[in-house]
């Protein structure tokens, strides 16, 4: 009565390879030195197939390679990678489980949630910067908007798409819009593509989105960037003026991290970085970055906390400062 | 069309089971109300995180009170007999399951669940209930771990 | 046109043709598998395809996208676990087919219904694709709100159950959708303070909770043990009356689910939910439907495969990914050097032609795989109730904990399990609340957006044209039963014809509630007036039916 799936002939050989058991065994924590001797779990907060599950899978086998372990990824997808940061801070710090932290989640989500909700960097090991990801503000050509000049003279009330509350897409916009005197209505959407898709299809005027998800529209012509809030001309779109260039102050990056729970012992952190630096350096990692056209930011983990924090504290500053409530309530 | 088992159904639940499922309905809807409120209700022009579970919630006062009115007519309802003790049964045992799976990974409990199930809730004999239970045990971990490599906590 | 023929080439070399057929072996058994979905195993894949030529790798993900809604379909009849939620509308006559020991023809005609979807929206997709793609584009959030409030307005009609009983599930439905921090304000709404619902509910554990686990719980009551086998499992392949009844299910099937399938987000869905009721629309027998209606298997199964084939769309001529899987195959290709976008076509021709050609193999492949796999399959009910059921709770724990790698998941599948079976004692059918709860959110966030977009003026509804027409529809749906009774009077002739038909009804207790948005309409309007006669009963035997 068991052979009613025809998948357990293939399996059964398949798991010939066998595995041990994936539980917390409570002697790992010995011999740090001899780190790893099994496989390492790597968290992703966000679901699979999104940029920051592609950089982490793009990371984790050239990293496995040089650990001469497996990097298993596992995808724990919820309120902007929230639900595995708290998975991660209960985990036993002892380099076998490791996440993938966007900034925003860091940097940009305190400012919209509750502060019991936020999630403190602070609390975290972190291993090595990854890189960031710039935004664009794009437009759909048959608004005629050209850049932010054409926006503030069209002197009418405008609509933008936003990837969601709490997110670098959110935070660009209002700030530009606040400090152009724009009066805009955020519209929010459920990721890029979609909010991408209500541009192109004239639905809101204008959307910051991640340069990546915008570029073929923009070659194609049926988007129309008008300014990046990148920190200097990204090399692929060298017309577009940055914020900064405009006369805005609107420094927001995605940016992503390798971190493992606090108290993970120094050499095992050492050792990781090690090994992510052994994936930064292969080409088929480098070409990803192109493609993607991701800035690498390869830092240690105090440069990263110096600039995370730096980024919560700017963004809480300029927030405060032009009055945005980023909760939307 | 004329193959359909034949049932032996539990006779009609009374008007009082409908009531129940109304007030339930009632009370759920009532619950969507107050909370929607604390969320904040909004307005057309600025919908509020409640505007739209507080519709619900009044969607869901209205259809519960309809069928109270309407409690007389049990329509497919069944009666709770008896052997609604065995559903207690099998739910206890599968809360037991997921209690359990974290700690101990699946195994065990996959092979005590699917052993209580066989012997005791489906009166199967020990030597069917057994084989049966270690074979569920060996194929999911072929399958789910063997094969399709998926995370489910495992002891071996 | 040389382009065509050029994919057709790339396509029949031996490599893609091999990873044609893993693609489609791997998504047909993750199909049947309910849990892990064809995103997830995809993503799983992903390293696989590194090494691979970008059209060998896609080939065999869409392989895997595909061969999946075959494979959903077969737990779906078999033991009532919809994998996808396009797959739930088939749970009502699948499973009812099942229990009437037709399991195979269930499974054949799915089969076949799959396969003629699946392939003439390829060649839709092959002539029309850039014409079409635009479509996507003028659907706002206005159309959304109009099409999941139509789609919510089909829930209610088409369940087996009274209607308030519907109506009820429905708003349920709707109500669980609503739970998990807010998109608009990151607010928490109904988490309880608990991160593993900030998110929301997750489709798979209360489907699979609301129907397979109520389903094997509410049999647990002893009652059904002497006759839950099917005695025979017979015509395990669609006789040629079923394919007969089921060709015109089958050929609208495709239409609605290829157009449907364009939408960004919940086509699928739409497109089996408004295949289904179509047909039971334009059934001369209505009431057969949710009994096992060969028609009600052919029409969702055709529509939401016609769906997934034409989603890629949007994805090969837009760049944009119209749902999940989309979504990583999207970045399958970003990782093999091909950014997809409005260019794809004319940069990279070998690639696009070459994925859309290969589907037409996948296809044919797919439908040779299903005859003996109908016949392997179908023995599982051969499989004593008292041995199946552990397993299939055990399948059902297991792959609940598979969509999110979270326990809590496996706990919710409990929870809904209880509740499903407490609706089925007191006469609640689960498909509203299930189908609402997909549908919910899009209708509230499409409804939210739209009110920003309008600055709050719900008129702005009726002057766009696509929302306009859509509601328009909608309206008349739900109003012109009230207009009923007038068109009643003027055309006694008809009525006595009509009631001829209508003979077969059955009249239960609910059928008396004298719903608002009685879904008649359609038919009246297509010139099949109801009874003259003031007889309540007839109008009430027409209730019952839908």
């Amino acid at each position: 009565m068991n052979k009613k799936l025809p998948a357990l002939g293939l399996a059964t050989v398949l798991a010939l390879a066998g595995c041990g058991g994936n539980l917390e065994s409570d002697d790992s924590g010995s011999a740090a030195a001899a780190y790893p001797e099994r496989a390492v779990t790597m968290l992703i907060g966000q679901d699979a197939g999104g940029s920051t599950d592609l950089i982490g899978r793009a990371l984790a086998d050239p990293a496995s390679a040089d650990l001469k372990q497996p990097i298993t990824v596992q995808n724990r997808p919820g309120a902007n990678g929230a639900v595995a940061a708290k998975e991660l801070a209960a985990a036993k710090p002892d380099g076998y489980t490791i996440m993938v932290f966007v900034g925003s989640l860091a940097y940009i989500t305190p400012l919209a949630v509750p502060a019991d909700q936020a999630v403190d960097i602070n609390n975290y090991e972190v291993v090595t910067g990854i890189s960031q990801d710039d935004y664009v503000l794009i437009a759909n050509p048959k608004t005629g908007f050209k850049d932010v000049q054409g926006i503030v003279a069209a002197k009418r009330p405008i609509k933008y798409a936003t990837t969601g509350v709490g997110t670098g897409s959110q935070l660009t916009s209002s700030l530009l819009f606040a400090q152009a005197g724009v009066d805009a209505t955020a519209v929010p959407f459920n990721g890029g593509a979609p909010a991408l898709t209500a541009v192109l299809g004239g639905q809101v005027d204008v959307a910051a989105v991640q340069l990546g998800e915008a570029k073929e529209q923009i070659e194609a012509g049926k988007a129309v960037p008008i300014v990046t809030f990148a920190e200097k001309r990204p090399t692929y779109m060298p017309d577009t003026p940055t914020a900064a260039e405009a006369g805005y102050k609107v420094p927001v990056q995605q940016s992503r991290a390798v971190v493992a729970p606090k108290g993970t012992p120094e050499e095992v952190v050492d050792r990781l970085r090690t090994a992510f630096q052994k994936s930064f350096g292969e080409q088929a990692y480098k070409d990803f970055n192109t493609q993607r056209l991701l800035t690498p930011n390869e830092v240690d983990g105090a440069t990263l906390l110096q600039q995370w924090n730096g980024s919560l504290q700017t963004y809480k500053d300029l927030v405060a400062e032009h009055k945005i409530n980023l909760s939307g309530k | 069309m004329s193959t359909e088992p034949v049932d032996e159904r539990p006779p009609s639940a009374g008007p009082l089971s409908n009531l129940i499922a109304a007030a339930v309905v009632v009370i759920l809807g009532g619950a969507a109300i107050a909370g929607s409120l604390a969320l904040g209700a909004g307005s057309p022009s600025e919908p509020g995180p409640g505007t739209w579970p507080l519709i619900i919630g009044a969607v869901l006062v209205v259809l519960g009170l309809a069928l109270a009115v309407r409690a007389r007519d049990t329509g497919e309802a069944e009666r709770f007999t008896r052997s609604g003790l065995l559903v207690a049964a099998a739910v206890a045992s599968m809360i037991a399951f997921v209690a359990v799976i974290a700690t101990i990974g699946f195994e065990i409990p996959t092979l005590l669940l699917a052993f209580v199930w066989l012997r005791f809730l489906g009166h199967e004999s020990w030597r069917t209930s057994i084989i049966t239970s270690v074979g569920i045990v060996v194929v999911f971990y072929a399958l789910f771990v063997g094969a399709l490599d998926v995370t489910i906590p495992h002891l071996f | 046109m040389s382009s065509v023929l050029d994919g057709f080439a790339v396509v029949l070399e031996p490599t893609n043709l091999l990873y044609c057929l893993v693609g489609v072996v791997i998504g047909m058994l993750i199909g049947v598998l309910p849990g892990l979905g064809p995103a997830a195993t995809i993503a799983i894949l992903l390293p696989i395809t590194f090494g691979l030529e970008p059209v060998t790798a896609i080939i065999m993900l869409a392989g895997i996208f595909y061969g999946a809604q075959y494979g959903g379909t077969i737990t779906s009849v078999l033991l009532r676990l919809p994998g996808e939620a396009s797959s739930v509308v088939t749970v009502f006559d699948g499973h009812a087919l099942t229990r009437q020991g037709r399991a195979g023809t269930a499974l054949g005609i799915a089969a076949i219904g799959s396969f003629v979807g699946g392939t003439l929206a390829i060649i839709a997709l092959t002539f029309v694709a850039p014409l079409v793609a635009d479509f996507a584009l003028d659907f706002g959030p206005p159309e959304y709100t109009a099409l999941a409030l139509l789609g919510i307005l089909l829930v209610a009609t088409i369940s087996s159950g009274g209607r308030l009983r519907a109506l009820t599930a429905a708003a349920i439905g709707l109500l669980l959708a609503t739970v998990g921090r807010d998109d608009f304000t990151s607010a928490e709404r109904f988490t309880l303070g608990n991160l593993n619902l900030a998110d929301g509910l997750d489709f798979v554990p209360i489907a699979m909770g609301l129907f397979g686990l109520g389903e094997i719980l509410y049999n647990l009551e002893e009652r059904h043990r002497k006759v839950q086998a099917p005695a025979t499992v017979a015509n395990v392949w669609p006789s040629r009356a079923d394919l007969r009844q089921s060709s015109g299910a089958i050929g609208r099937g495709s239409v609605l689910g290829f157009f449907l399938g364009i939408l960004p987000g919940g086509g699928a869905v739409l497109a089996s939910l408004a295949a289904y009721a179509l047909e039971k629309r334009r059934s001369k027998h209505p009431e057969r439907f949710g009994k096992g209606a060969i028609e009600g298997v052919a029409a969702p199964e055709t529509a939401n495969n016609a769906a997934a084939t034409s989603s890629f769309i949007p994805l090969l001529s837009l760049g944009i990914p119209a749902n999940a899987t989309m979504a990583v195959i999207f970045g399958a290709l970003l990782i093999q050097g091909v950014t997809p976008g409005p260019q794809l076509i004319t940069e990279n021709p070998e690639l696009f032609w070459g994925v859309v050609n290969s589907m037409y193999i996948g296809n044919i492949l797919l439908l040779i795989m299903s005859i003996p796999l109908v016949g392997l399959f179908v023995r599982i009910l051969r499989v004593r109730a008292t041995i199946l059921a552990p397993i299939t709770v055990l399948i059902t724990l297991v792959g609940a904990y598979t969509v999110n790698n979270s326990v809590f998941d496996i706990g919710l599948v409990i929870a809904f399990g209880v509740i499903g079976y407490l609706m089925k004692k007191l006469g609640f059918d689960p498909g509203p609340m299930v189908l609402a709860f997909v549908l919910g959110s899009l209708l509230e966030t499409s409804l939210r957006r739209s009110l920003l977009l309008f600055d709050g003026d719900p008129t702005g509804f009726f002057t766009r044209p696509i929302s306009g027409v859509l509601l328009a529809a909608l309206i008349a749906v739900a109003l012109l039963p009230l207009a009923q009774p007038l068109l009643r009077r003027r055309t006694p002739l008809a009525a006595e014809k009509d009631r001829g038909e209508e003979e077969v009804g059955r009249g239960t207790p609910e059928a008396r509630d004298p719903g608002p948005k009685e879904p008649q309409a359609k038919q009246a309007a297509a010139g099949t007036p109801d009874s003259g006669a003031p007889d309540p009963n007839t109008s009430e035997e027409r209730n019952s039916a839908t």
